[in-house]
């Protein structure tokens, strides 16, 4: 709890109702999904709550925020900011903290149609974003977490791959103007919205100041340099027709697919021909969504249930499948994708078994254009979390995942995580072959002690192949303990991420659990 | 759900936060996104469907203590379903299920219900009707003209809130009967609560009293067919009561009987209604009233950490709701327009009224009113039309207390205007309720 005092000087920036520092409150803050494990590797008892911060308090505007920031420096307390909150990354590291749930600041401050940007308040999720920017014809990226998952957020604060990556990118790929509440209180705009003259969201590197890479680099500070307040993210055509027409009832809705529209599964039969396969494909610069995943991911992708999934175990005879989904606007650019899709099959020798062996639910399309299909994930144990996420060339993606098989297998073989044949990965190009991203979802069932502490020694055990066998960084090394021990092997760059810290969050009160301190064993 | 079950289920929230909203790929525009009153309302996450699941949690691991704090959460909740319906499009998780566990647990141990709501059930107890008002003028909603039958066997269940404070959904209801000559007959005397404001607030052992109360009385009189004009009794009655006792007559909901009899032509709706309808589907009659299937299945462990159910567990997803019936009977008025909201059917926004909520927070109750009368009036409608008379109520409170120019009628009401019949305008729009 706050003082009394302290208290008082929150409730006068946000309004009596709009902070709350009871047991109750608190206590349902510090819960979070894949904390457990997390507080397993951290040596912590494995359950599912965090430190419990002190308080929870609302504001509504980024003027408030930066009260809230200035009062926190005041009186040496952490502040931990969150949107839609899904993920440890969300959770304070200390009971020293107080917890800013953004929830209140939810509009769309703007869609640019002509100059093809929107711009959002944390608590926009991707959803909504989307149904706003469909009206236009226009479409965002959405990260894998899913459309109820906050586009600031992912934009600013944390890595950002997504289904529709090999044409709308990677969040940090999309970050155009943006609000910054610093460490300190001070506000910084970014790139053409810091402009003195006409300032305005179009641009994220200049004119104007350009400190993408301080502010987020590559998978994002989750709140732990500061709090994003605004952003402006850039939009992309709408990949087909706009119509949106979803009958019938839920789970299965009954979706009007658009004329322009077509799925591929095909297999790859081993890595060597994936990795040609995903590449060509790519290089071609058709698909809206080109993923490699496990037999196990396919299965699910196409499921809404444990049971159905399971009626689907043929597809698990599969070795090396790629999702491909191809849509356009027009007819002709229809044709036309089709017509490369069809050379492409035969000069790979792939066939697609949709519409052969196996027909989707039309939901399936629903889900596609929606981004709703990382969702499949939780069918089978209720629970899972990614191991890896390496960002790179198909070829060492690929490579991290097959030496990622054997270590899932044992953990497979213990028992303590679900059996996905030890294949579980998800790759996805982004902008059309540019680059790649590999994760590795495991199933683990967080109601079982022991499924969760071998969850968290499989991530553990991972992260240390990817480091001795030179796999690349995986996205979840955050941290003091991570990022001191894999610094060393990479140029010292953790010296130079707490330089930065330092100079940008001096009292050290912008909670670092996920990113780095100023002062190492500060946290 | 027993406790075993629950225990286990409290741990498995991942927190995503879907429970907030309407079902995802449903999302048609920013504005009407949001499917959860409570969290609409009181924006802190505890007030979401998920985070009652982490309150349920925190409270079994000793984390949190009973309190008033505690108990105010957990019953600013209209029990709505959307949250279930959300979150059970992929998963098997039961966030109403868990809440209502957990009001019967705030209920044991004395830290639940709300007062207002204890208020209401003493005077069930005492006068058989949440409302206070002397049981001996539970019939007084008749008029002289209503024919009824002593010897038939549907049996027109009008409940507390026609019975007292909408009567013209009784009356309407009445009149359309015998106006398709429907045989039909009431308790009078015999008409007791059904219960549901008290099963609401996790109160189960004076609601199995009553459930079986009033089973006796309807089994003893060799009824076939019982008809509900009243959504929560028609709920209460066809969900909640099997789970404690089976019985053997039918249930239907008014709208239900008034298609079919629309249908066999033994009404004919020949009056025009020049007017542009919207319709609100009560939750009571919409996503809440699917029924629990029985299963008697096992669970199969498939591999470490896999289990499967075989035959499939039957899912409640809100789907078997009663959403067409109101419909087809909306769409064959001569000269009515229907239009939709955003939100409809198993994803339809609450009227805030429900589960106690109208009686222990009234700000709630018209605050959630009044976003579902904006977003009727959205949809270029004139007139709010549902079947329930809790929402009824609540609705009409919402738009007088926002002066808006959108007017309500119970569907009923316009059944009446389409046969020609003068709808009688007892509407006693009042703020009480359970």
């Amino acid at each position: 709890m706050l003082g009394k005092e302290i208290l008082k000087e929150f409730q006068d920036i946000v309004g009596v109702e709009n902070i709350d520092d009871g047991d109750v409150m608190t206590n349902a803050y510090a819960y979070n999904w894949c904390i457990e494990f997390v507080n397993y590797m951290e040596d912590k008892e494995p359950i599912p709550f965090s430190p419990i911060p002190k308080a929870v308090i609302l504001p509504s505007s980024t003027e408030e925020v930066q009260k809230v920031v200035q009062l926190c420096n005041k009186y040496g307390i952490k502040f931990k900011a969150q949107s839609t909150g899904l993920g440890p990354w969300n959770q304070p590291s200390t009971d020293n903290s107080v917890i800013m749930d953004l929830r209140r600041m939810n509009r769309i401050v703007k869609i640019d149609v002509k100059n093809l940007y929107a711009v959002v308040e944390p608590y926009v999720s991707g959803a909504q974003l989307q149904a706003e920017t469909m009206k236009y014809g226009l479409n965002i990226h959405m990260p894998g977490a899913g459309p109820m998952a906050s586009t600031l957020a992912s934009h600013t604060s944390m890595a950002g791959p997504g289904f529709t990556s090999p044409q709308t990118g990677y969040s940090a790929r999309n970050v155009l103007g943006t609000e910054w509440v610093l460490p300190t209180g001070e506000i910084l705009r970014l790139g053409s919205l810091g402009l003195k003259n006409e300032p305005d969201w179009y641009s994220g590197d200049g004119p104007g100041p350009s400190l993408r890479g301080i502010m987020r680099g590559w998978v994002g500070t989750k709140s732990g340099l500061g709090v994003f307040t605004r952003v402006a993210t850039k939009l992309f055509p709408y990949p087909c027709h706009t119509e949106y027409v979803l009958k019938g009832h839920s789970p299965i809705y009954d979706f009007k697919i658009p004329n322009f529209i077509r799925a591929y599964v095909v297999d790859c039969k081993n890595f060597k021909h994936l990795e040609k396969s995903f590449i060509r494909i790519e290089e071609e610069e058709i698909a809206l969504i080109c993923s490699h995943m496990s037999s196990y991911a396919i299965m699910a992708i196409f499921s809404y249930t444990i049971e159905s999934l399971m009626d689907k175990i043929a597809f698990g005879s599969m070795k090396s499948p790629l999702l491909i989904v191809i849509a356009a606007r027009t007819k002709r650019e229809f044709d036309y994708k089709q017509k490369v899709m069809n050379h492409l099959m035969e000069e790979l020798n792939l066939i697609n078994i949709i519409g052969t062996k196996y027909e989707p639910e039309s939901l399936f399309y629903a889900e596609c254009l929606r981004t709703n299909l990382g969702y499949h994930g939780f069918i089978a144990t209720g629970g899972f979390q990614s191991a890896k996420g390496q960002c790179d060339s198909a070829a060492l993606c690929l490579r991290a995942e097959m030496k990622n098989k054997p270590l899932k297998q044992k953990y497979i073989e213990k028992g303590v995580i679900a059996n996905d044949f030890g294949e579980g990965a998800w790759m996805t190009s982004y902008e059309s072959g540019h680059f790649f991203h590999m994760e590795a979802p495991t199933f683990f069932d967080q109601t079982n002690e022991e499924s969760v502490k071998g969850m968290g020694e499989y991530m553990k055990e991972s992260n240390q192949m990817d480091l001795l066998k030179h796999l690349g960084v995986p996205f979840f090394i955050e941290g003091d303990q991570l990022h001191n021990h894999w610094g060393p092997h990479l140029m010292n760059y953790h010296n130079w991420l707490r330089k930065i810290k330092e100079a940008f969050d001096p009292n050290g009160v912008s909670d670092s659990g996920f990113y780095i301190s100023g002062n190492e064993g500060d946290v | 759900m027993d406790e075993e079950e629950y225990q286990k289920m409290i741990k498995r929230c991942v927190r995503c936060s879907v429970c907030k909203w309407i079902p995802q790929v449903q999302i048609k525009s920013q504005k009407y996104a949001s499917g959860c009153p409570a969290i609409d309302i009181y924006n802190y996450h505890p007030y979401s469907g998920g985070g009652k699941i982490i309150l349920a949690l925190a409270y079994e691991m000793g984390r949190i203590k009973p309190s008033e704090e505690l108990r105010d959460i957990v019953y600013k909740c209209t029990v709505c379903g959307n949250c279930a319906v959300a979150c059970k499009y992929m998963s098997t998780l039961e966030p109403i299920e868990i809440m209502m566990k957990l009001r019967e647990k705030l209920v044991d141990i004395g830290c639940g219900p709300m007062p207002q709501q204890k208020t209401y059930i003493e005077a069930v107890k005492k006068v058989n009707n949440p409302y206070n008002e002397p049981h001996e003028k539970r019939m007084d909603w008749i008029p002289d003209d209503i024919i009824l039958d002593p010897k038939a066997k549907v049996l027109y269940y009008v409940g507390c809130t026609s019975s007292y404070r909408r009567k013209e959904m009784a009356i309407a209801a009445a009149r359309i009967m015998n106006e398709a000559g429907v045989s039909f007959n009431i308790l009078r005397e015999d008409e007791f609560c059904c219960g549901s404001p008290i099963l609401r607030t996790g109160d189960s052992n004076t609601f199995e009293e009553i459930l079986n109360k009033n089973l006796d009385i309807i089994e003893s009189k060799g009824i076939e067919t019982v008809v509900f004009s009243c959504a929560g009794c028609y709920d209460t009655f066809k969900v909640d009561y099997p789970l404690s006792r089976k019985y053997d007559f039918k249930v239907k909901h008014t709208v239900e009987l008034f298609d079919e009899l629309i249908e066999s032509r033994q009404l004919q709706l020949t009056n025009n209604v020049p007017i542009t309808v919207t319709y609100h589907d009560p939750c009571h009659l919409g996503r809440n009233a699917e029924r629990y299937e029985d299963w008697d299945g096992d669970v199969v462990p498939l591999m470490p950490l896999i289990s499967i159910n075989i035959p499939p567990k039957p899912k409640r997803t809100g789907s078997k709701g009663i959403y067409d019936a109101p419909r087809n009977i909306l769409k064959k008025i001569p000269g009515l327009k229907f239009v939709e909201m955003e939100r409809i059917q198993e994803y339809a926004y609450c009227c805030g009224a429900g589960a106690g909520v109208k009686s222990a927070f009234p700000e709630m109750a018209i605050k959630t009113a009044k976003i579902r009368i904006e977003e009727a009036e959205d949809s270029g409608a004139d007139i709010l039309v549902s079947a329930c008379p809790f929402c009824s109520t609540n609705l009409q409170d919402g738009i007088m207390d926002m002066n808006s120019k959108l007017k309500y009628f119970d569907i009923s009401e316009l059944i009446l205007m389409a046969l020609g019949l003068e709808p009688e305008k007892l509407k006693q729009a009042t703020t009480e309720g359970a």
